[in-house]
């Protein structure tokens, strides 16, 4: 059984455009700063062919950390259980450890495939919590939220993000899945200190962690597209992480206008970097 | 029962986003913040759609496929969590809008039956296959992600410039499969082997009980020469890679 400690270190999130290079350089100096791989069951729950050869090879290769986009933990339709019975499966066929979803919601009757925002109320607090309860007791594990970036505010809101965000870890007893990208996306649109923001999580709680690009569409507004290089105030962001909490598995993300694997090594041995001679978090922790 | 204050803001958001014309945001948002969303949400649905749909895209152009996409965004509830389901969900729709093309259902599922065989799960062939040997006293054993398929229109042959006009006066028969390689493959087939194939597809006649029984239904005058003609067919789609073999 794959344990939690196989996800450690740097990893990369696959893209089917990576698998060739991926393949061709397996085994290389090229790649050897990836310690793990991370997939959305989404995209490859049921998929066999050519994609399926693909995801076991793999799957024999790297540990595997899977982040889901659809389980829509904060949306209005019921949990549904039917796909995480099926997510289950998934992850005890290829031995994946650790299932991240988002603090969002992508559902209203029907899916939208994309992650909207979850206005941050109690009685939401109370709400999303109960479904991560619910996924936990399902899949029989724990499971870590992420912080979401998002674009709008909610005029209902009756607490600001880092308050929900604890709120709601505090409430499911869940870990955390922190995106530093996310935390610096949201500051530029919302108007706050991201180091400020990062000092406050409970870090006793992270993880996981995620690291990405941008498009900077205004001084103010920050589209999240994982797009970009990262940027120098998200590396900070991260260096400082480390530095308050220990490190932890630390994932790049790159999803649109995807470079070449050499050019996207670079960040992940950059990862690989800041973690040197840096304690994990989990042995603080213990 | 009513909804929580922070449901009923979540469907006003959404709904917004499924239709900003008519659908209202939800009070006091900003709305340059909002079109962020409209636009996001949207765009990434056609590239979805479009990437599974290229030739429906472009024999409509690409304004009556932009506003198509709209429309299912606005009617249609996609049901799957996975997204590789959603060319399924937009054929789902298609069946049941308005004002299309006649043949366009036709077309969109033909570009949609080759994504779903190239990523078919199929779990493989759990009977043992002979190979190298007679095909005629046995069963022959298909690929096992293969479809049987006809079509009201050429949809192999349409394009912006070959639009049907109406359909055909005998369906346009395909084989598709995925070949040893995993590629996709489409074989045009005539009705007599289209006949073949379906008879012998649930692997319970052999080649030359099926054979005799096409002859049969066709009133061949010369049952052998039928049978010697099709054995050519069936080594043939042997060689291609469309049948694996003989169940032993």
């Amino acid at each position: 059984m794959a344990s939690i400690s196989n996800i450690q270190g740097t990893g990369l999130g696959l893209k089917r455009e990576l698998i060739p290079q991926l393949q061709a350089s397996y085994g290389t100096s090229l790649i050897a700063a990836i310690d793990f791989l991370e997939i959305a069951p989404e995209n490859w729950i049921g998929v066999g062919g050519r994609a399926g050869k693909n995801l076991a090879w793999l799957a024999e290769r790297f540990p595997l950390a899977a982040h889901g986009l659809s389980l829509s933990l904060g949306g209005p339709d019921p949990l549904n259980e039917t796909f995480l019975q099926q997510v289950k499966q998934f992850l005890d066929r290829y031995q994946i450890p650790l299932y991240t979803e988002h603090l969002s919601y992508c559902s209203d009757g029907g899916y939208l495939y994309d992650l909207l925002p979850i206005p941050f109320t109690e009685e939401a607090v109370r709400y999303v919590a109960a479904r991560i309860h619910r996924t936990q007791d399902i899949l029989e594990r724990r499971i870590a939220v992420e912080n979401a970036s998002y674009y709008v505010a909610a005029p209902i809101s009756e607490m600001d993000e880092l308050t929900f965000l604890k709120a709601v870890l505090e409430e499911a007893d869940c870990d955390l899945h922190l995106d530093i990208n996310n935390v610096y996306v949201n500051s530029v649109n919302f108007g706050f200190d991201p180091h400020a923001f990062l000092r406050e999580i409970p870090g006793k709680r992270i993880v996981y962690a995620h690291i990405a690009g941008h498009d900077q569409e205004a001084p103010d507004l920050i589209i999240d597209t994982h797009g970009q290089d990262v940027v120098d105030p998200v590396w900070a962001l991260l260096k400082e992480a480390y530095a308050l909490f220990g490190t932890f598995p630390t994932l790049l993300e790159r999803d649109t206008n995807i470079p070449p694997l050499p050019v996207l090594m670079k960040e992940v041995n950059y990862i690989a970097e800041l973690q040197l001679g840096q304690v994990p978090r989990q042995l603080l922790a213990s | 029962m009513t909804l929580p204050e922070f449901q009923q803001y979540q469907l006003q958001f959404a709904g917004h986003i499924r239709d900003p014309q008519i659908k209202p945001k939800p009070a006091m948002v900003q709305a340059k913040r909002m079109r962020v969303y409209t636009q996001i949400v949207f765009n990434n649905l056609v590239s979805s759609v479009s990437a599974c749909f290229p030739i429906c895209k472009k024999v409509l152009g690409k304004r009556a496929w932009k506003n198509l996409v709209r429309e299912f965004f606005i009617q249609h509830q996609c049901k799957s969590p996975l997204f590789r389901k959603i060319p399924e969900e937009f054929l789902q729709f298609l069946k049941t809008v308005k004002g299309t093309p006649p043949y366009l259902y036709s077309l969109a599922h033909y570009e949609w039956i080759e994504l779903a065989i190239s990523v078919s799960e199929t779990g493989g062939n759990a009977e043992q296959i002979d190979a190298e040997g007679e095909l005629l006293d046995k069963q022959p054993v298909f690929a096992s992600a293969m479809a049987l398929l006809s079509y009201d229109y050429p949809v192999h042959k349409i394009s912006p410039r070959h639009k049907p006009a109406e359909s055909l006066a005998e369906p346009v028969h395909l084989l598709v499969f995925r070949n040893a390689e995993d590629d996709v493959r489409f074989i045009e087939l005539n009705p007599a082997t289209a006949r073949l194939l379906h008879l012998l597809q649930d692997g319970a006649m052999t080649s030359r009980q099926a054979l005799e029984q096409v002859a049969a239904e066709l009133q061949h005058p010369n049952p052998q020469a039928a049978i010697q003609f099709g054995m050519g067919v069936l080594g043939d789609l042997q060689q291609q890679g469309a049948i694996l073999g003989g169940k032993v």
